[in-house]
């Protein structure tokens, strides 16, 4: 009977502690915690030069960056509430939304710039010298993920140079594989971007054959911050004092690309050696997003069977950062 | 009396015998791998000279950051382990003792053993989020089946004999489970927890590798963008040389555990 009531107790106890852990805390003062996903690429230096310089503290926002290796766990991720916002890029932006996931885009991400270098391209081996498209049917090319952004715009590209991209095979590599892939002649072709474009060509056996990005959509915005459409009813302000933050990211960044203390951040979330980082291709950043790049994007899409039927972009973009 | 060749012969066959040899291989390996670097055999961004694996190691756990990697792991891979363990040994006894249950609930646990994991990540994400509650249920399912496999491998094959001697001594249920049963099917339980502990390792690092923030798996991605394949290598060593660790553990916990068992005394029929 002692033993019992003992039990008992213990366990009422232990819901008891239970309960009051999982009660909701009163927030403290006006910082408000978001959860953002995102991949340790340069696309998200706005988001860590904002934490960096204090760009959220000062719009009373504590960011929890919580990264990704790949991209599979994003969109699930921003859905199921384990992230309130997440950098992702448009392609899978407009697939999820045609599958019914409703996204907001809540911030400019990345861009082209046409008066800039641009740290992207295909590489191939310069003795088979491929130049175009029509060169490229037949052989295969690398891409980081079929369906995606390279996928796409080296399919218009191979179209835009007289070749049909339906005769191009794309094999799926990851970026730190592709180099060896094609040294090692199991490619014919990589669409490389930072910090292994560099690398690439330095390589004096391979030759860049064209940068499709900018061949075929020189102004194209590939990359975007974005939470659900319900996270962004519920909390409009928190989602505006956000952008407003990333903003000011942005501008400094620009103004400062080539100082230590931007390679000192870029370093930091993506490990790289600061040497190495000063060596990049850094590319000024958006201050807004441009809806003719995405609606070019996504006419794109469509083209090429991503999209079934056009997505509205203009009801997915906040109207403060449209440009 | 032999001399020359004969006796350098036997030498050396004394010598392979011994665990040396298999650390001399191993050794040979990575001569093989740091001259194949630095003669120009193999360039790659991805593969350095081991020499240099060695310095990055080194830092790594210098700094504590390779430490605090595998421990982030570890914690993850054993929460997983320790839950697949209780369940397989759980789900083996009532499923070898009952075999109704066994009828009705056997088919669901084969769909469930050929789920391979990176394929179910997504869906679990919108059930257990993103953080250690998925990882820790994707590695608790991959390394429930060898446990409960060999669990229930283990009661069916339970000597006759002794359940009817349990019975003849008039032992309850309970007692025959406690006294009979599991010390029986201990062998078999244990054989697959120490498989079931190398599967959990694996998965760890690839569930991590897949939608991780920290950990090796993630570390293993995030060093690869970071062109720091050294690093890379450092952390991969770490893990290897963590299961091997585990496995030697486990071996010495489970003779521990099984001197009584012929098998442990070394005259097993």
């Amino acid at each position: 009977m002692r033993k019992f009531s003992f039990a008992r107790r213990s366990f009422v106890g232990a819901l008891a502690v239970s309960a009051a852990l999982l009660a909701p805390v009163p927030d403290a003062a006006a910082q408000t915690r978001l959860r953002v996903n995102y991949i340790p690429i340069f696309d998200v230096t706005s988001l860590f030069v904002a934490i960096d310089r204090g760009f959220f503290a000062e719009e009373g926002l504590t960011i929890e960056p919580t990264p990704s290796g790949s991209g599979a766990a994003g969109i699930p991720g921003l859905m199921s509430g384990g992230y309130d916002i997440m950098f992702g890029n448009v392609i899978s932006t407009f697939l999820a939304q045609q599958q019914g996931f409703d996204l907001r885009i809540i911030a400019p991400g990345v861009k082209l710039v046409p008066a800039e270098p641009e740290g992207s391209g295909l590489i191939a081996r310069k003795a088979d010298g491929i130049k175009t498209g029509r060169d490229l049917e037949g052989k295969t090319v690398a891409v980081n993920a079929r369906n995606g952004v390279l996928w796409l715009y080296a399919r218009a590209w191979v179209k835009k140079t007289g070749g049909n991209p339906d005769k191009v095979s794309f094999k799926e590599v990851a970026f730190p594989q592709m180099l060896d892939a094609l040294r090692g002649k199991q490619l014919d072709a990589i669409f490389t971007v930072e910090p292994f474009f560099t690398n690439a060509l330095n390589d004096t056996s391979l030759a860049l054959v064209e940068r499709p990005y900018r061949a075929v959509q020189p102004q194209l915005e590939a990359g975007q911050y974005l939470t659900t459409a319900a996270f962004l009813e519920k909390n409009p302000e928190i989602v505006a004092r956000f952008g407003r933050a990333i903003i000011k990211g942005v501008e400094w960044f620009n103004q400062n690309k080539t100082s230590p203390d931007a390679h000192r951040i870029i370093a930091g979330f993506t490990r790289m050696d600061p040497a190495v980082v000063a060596k990049q291709t850094l590319r000024t950043m958006p201050t807004q997003v441009d809806l003719a790049e995405l609606s070019k994007t996504m006419g794109l899409m469509k083209e090429h069977g991503l999209l079934k039927s056009d997505v509205d972009v203009k009801a997915m973009v906040a109207p403060s950062i449209v440009k | 009396m032999s001399t020359g060749p004969a006796r350098q012969a036997s030498a050396w066959a004394a010598f392979t015998r011994t665990r040396a040899s298999g650390f001399a291989l191993i050794v040979l390996c990575l001569l093989l791998w740091e001259v194949s670097t630095r003669l120009g055999w193999v360039v790659s961004d991805n593969f350095p000279p081991f020499s240099q694996v060695l310095v990055a190691g080194a830092g790594g756990l210098a700094s504590g950051e390779l430490l605090q990697v595998l421990g982030s792991s570890l914690y993850r891979m054993l929460a997983g382990y320790v839950i697949a363990c209780v369940a397989g040994v759980a789900f083996g006894l009532v499923l070898g003792m009952s075999r109704l249950l066994d009828t009705l609930v056997r088919p669901l646990i084969e769909v469930l053993r050929t789920l391979p994991s990176p394929a179910i990540v997504p869906p679990l994400i919108l059930f257990l989020g993103v953080d250690d509650a998925l990882k820790i249920c994707i590695i608790g399912l991959a390394a429930f089946f060898p446990v409960f496999v060999n669990t229930f491998g283990g009661v069916r094959s339970v000597d006759e004999t002794m359940r009817l001697t349990a019975r003849t001594l008039g032992l309850s249920a309970s007692q025959t489970l406690r006294k009979i049963m599991l010390p029986a099917v201990l062998p078999s339980a244990l054989a697959g927890m120490r498989i079931s502990l190398s599967l959990s390792l694996v998965i760890t690092v690839v569930a991590e590798m897949i939608s991780g923030a920290s950990g090796v798996g993630y570390f293993l991605n995030l060093m690869q963008y970071a062109l720091r394949a050294d690093l890379m290598y450092a952390a991969i060593i770490g893990v290897s040389a963590a299961g091997y660790l585990l496995n030697r553990l486990f071996l010495a916990a489970e003779r521990r555990v099984l001197h009584w068992h012929p098998s442990a005394r070394g005259d097993a029929p």
